[in-house]
C-alpha cells in the first residue's frame, strides 16, 4: 500500500505494508527518516523555510514549512517508538529554476534551514541529494527501510 | 534528421478545443456581452453544463449553495469565472493524458496546467492592469504543444538531455537543437491553428521568454510557470531546466517575500486542485 506525502504533507508510518512516497519534490524539501529497529519511518515534504512569512498560515498547514514541519516529523516517528540515535535521515529536493540565485533560491533556503535545524539538534545527515535543476521522488518500503529515489531525466535507484 | 513537416502536420490530428468552448471564450472576453448569451451556448452543450456544474459545486469552488444551472453559476461566480471553469472542463480531456517525452503520468500535465492557471492568475491580481481571464486561458493551454512533441522527445531523450546535464542548455532550447522546434513554438502554432488571438499565440509561443519582448501578461504567465515547477506540481523528465529571468520580477514588481505569501497562499489549494481532477 502506498501512503502518498503531497505538497505541504508529512506522512509517518510503521505498518510493515506500507511504502510511503512523495512525488514531484522541486524547490521542496522532502525530509525522510528511519529507524530499522522500531521499523517506523517518515517524509516531510515542505515548502517553504520559514513560517514567520505567515504564521496563520503555519497554524493552518504547519507541513508547509521547514521550521514547523520538521519537529514535528520527529516527534511523530518518536511517538511510535523510533529514537533518535537510530536514525537514518536522508535530504533530498531542493532544486532551483537555471539561473535562479541568490535570494531567489528558495531551494537552497529550504535545503540550508533543514541543515540548520537538525545540525542545533544534533542530527546527523546520512545522505543527500540536492540542488541542480531536477525534480526527485523518494519512496520508503517501512519493512525493510530500503528507499528509492528517482531523480527527472533518469531512472530509480536504491539508496 | 526528424522531419519537422512531420511534427506540424500533427497539429491537425490533436483534437481541437471544442467549439462552444471557444465560443464562451469569445463571449466572455467581449466586455459587452451578456450573461445571455452565454448561458444560449453552454445550455445546448449538455456535456459542458454537465462538468460546469460538477465544478462549481465541488470544494474548489468553496460555494455553499447548490448550483442547478448555468444562470446560477453566473450570478454566483461571475462571468469570467465561469469562462475560466466552461475552458478547464474543455481542455481536461486533452490534458490528463499520461505524456511519455515528458516522463508524465495521466492527470499530471493537467495538475500543472491547472495550477499554473490558477496561479498566473493570482499573480495578474496583485500585479493589476493585465487581463485576469485571459491570462488564465493563456496558461492553461500553454502546454499544448508538449502533446505533440511528447513523442519526439522520447525518441531523442538521451540527446536533449545529455545537451541539459552536460552542456547548460535548458531543456526548451535542448528540444530546439535536436528536435529543430520546441514545445513552445509548437504550441503557438497549435493556437494558430486553433484560431486563437495573435496574443495568445505570441504568449504561448514566448512562455519560457525566448524572445525578448516585454510584454506584462507574458510574464505573469512566465512566473506562474516558473513557481509551479518550484513546487512541484506535475513536473515531469524536464525537471526545473528552464532559465530564471530576475528582471522579470523587478518589472512586476513583485518581491521575492511576495513570491513566498503566493506559494504558501497555493499550498492551502493544491488538494482542492487536485478534488477537481477527479471531477474531469
Amino acid at each position: 500500500m502506498n501512503i502518498v506525502v503531497g505538497v505541504s504533507d508529512m506522512q509517518v508510518s510503521n505498518d510493515p505494508k506500507a511504502a510511503i512516497i512523495t512525488y514531484s519534490l522541486g524547490s521542496c524539501i522532502g525530509l525522510t527518516i528511519y529507524d530499522k529497529v522500531a521499523r517506523v519511518g517518515g517524509i516531510a515534504h515542505y515548502m517553504l523555510p520559514d513560517s514567520t512569512i505567515d504564521t496563520a498560515k503555519a497554524n493552518e498547514n504547519p507541513y508547509m514549512f521547514a521550521n514547523t514541519s520538521i519537529p514535528l516529523l520527529f516527534k511523530t516517528a518518536y511517538k511510535l517508538g523510533a529514537k533518535k540515535q537510530r536514525l537514518r535521515v536522508l535530504l533530498v529536493g531542493g532544486s532551483k529554476i537555471m539561473d535562479q540565485n541568490g535570494f531567489f533560491n528558495i531551494g537552497n533556503r529550504n535545503y540550508m534551514a533543514a541543515r540548520k535545524m537538525l545540525w542545533k539538534n544534533n542530527v546527523v545527515v546520512d545522505y543527500e541529494n540536492v540542488g541542480g535543476s531536477v525534480n526527485r521522488t523518494i519512496k520508503l518500503f517501512v519493512k525493510s527501510g530500503q528507499i528509492k529515489l528517482k531523480v527527472s531525466g533518469g531512472s530509480e535507484f536504491e539508496i | 534528421m526528424i522531419d519537422l513537416k512531420k511534427i506540424i502536420k500533427d497539429i491537425d490530428k490533436l483534437e481541437p478545443i471544442p467549439q462552444a468552448v471557444q465560443k464562451v471564450l469569445s463571449i466572455v472576453n467581449n466586455p459587452d456581452s451578456s450573461i445571455s448569451e452565454l448561458t444560449d451556448v453552454v445550455q445546448y452543450e449538455p456535456s459542458l453544463t454537465a462538468n460546469l456544474l460538477k465544478i462549481c459545486n465541488s470544494p474548489y469552488t468553496g460555494l455553499t449553495r447548490e448550483v442547478d444551472s448555468v444562470h446560477r453559476a453566473v450570478a454566483l461566480l461571475g462571468m469570467n469565472q465561469v469562462g475560466d471553469l466552461i475552458l478547464l472542463a474543455g481542455a481536461s480531456k486533452k490534458l490528463s493524458k499520461a505524456q511519455k517525452g515528458y516522463d508524465l503520468k495521466p492527470g499530471e500535465l493537467w495538475k500543472y496546467s491547472v495550477s499554473s492557471a490558477l496561479l498566473s492568475r493570482e499573480l495578474a491580481k496583485r500585479v493589476g492592469k493585465v487581463d485576469e481571464h485571459f491570462v488564465f486561458t493563456a496558461a492553461l493551454l500553454k502546454d499544448m504543444g508538449k502533446l505533440i512533441l511528447s513523442q519526439y522527445v522520447a525518441d531523442s531523450f538521451e540527446k536533449i538531455n545529455q545537451l541539459v546535464t552536460a552542456e547548460g542548455f535548458s531543456f526548451r532550447e535542448a528540444e530546439k537543437k535536436v528536435i529543430g522546434i520546441d514545445h513552445a513554438e509548437l504550441g503557438g502554432m497549435v493556437m494558430e491553428k486553433w484560431k486563437f488571438s495573435k496574443k495568445m499565440v505570441s504568449i504561448v509561443r514566448n512562455h519560457h521568454l525566448s524572445d525578448e519582448t516585454y510584454d506584462p501578461e507574458t510574464y505573469v504567465i512566465y512566473l506562474g510557470d516558473i513557481l509551479c515547477m518550484m513546487m512541484g506540481i506535475g513536473v515531469g523528465a524536464d525537471g526545473l531546466a528552464y532559465r530564471f529571468y530576475k528582471d522579470v520580477l523587478t518589472d512586476l514588481k513583485i518581491s521575492e517575500k511576495d513570491i513566498q505569501g503566493i506559494m504558501a497562499d497555493f499550498g492551502v489549494k493544491i488538494k482542492e486542485v487536485e478534488s477537481l481532477y477527479s471531477l474531469s
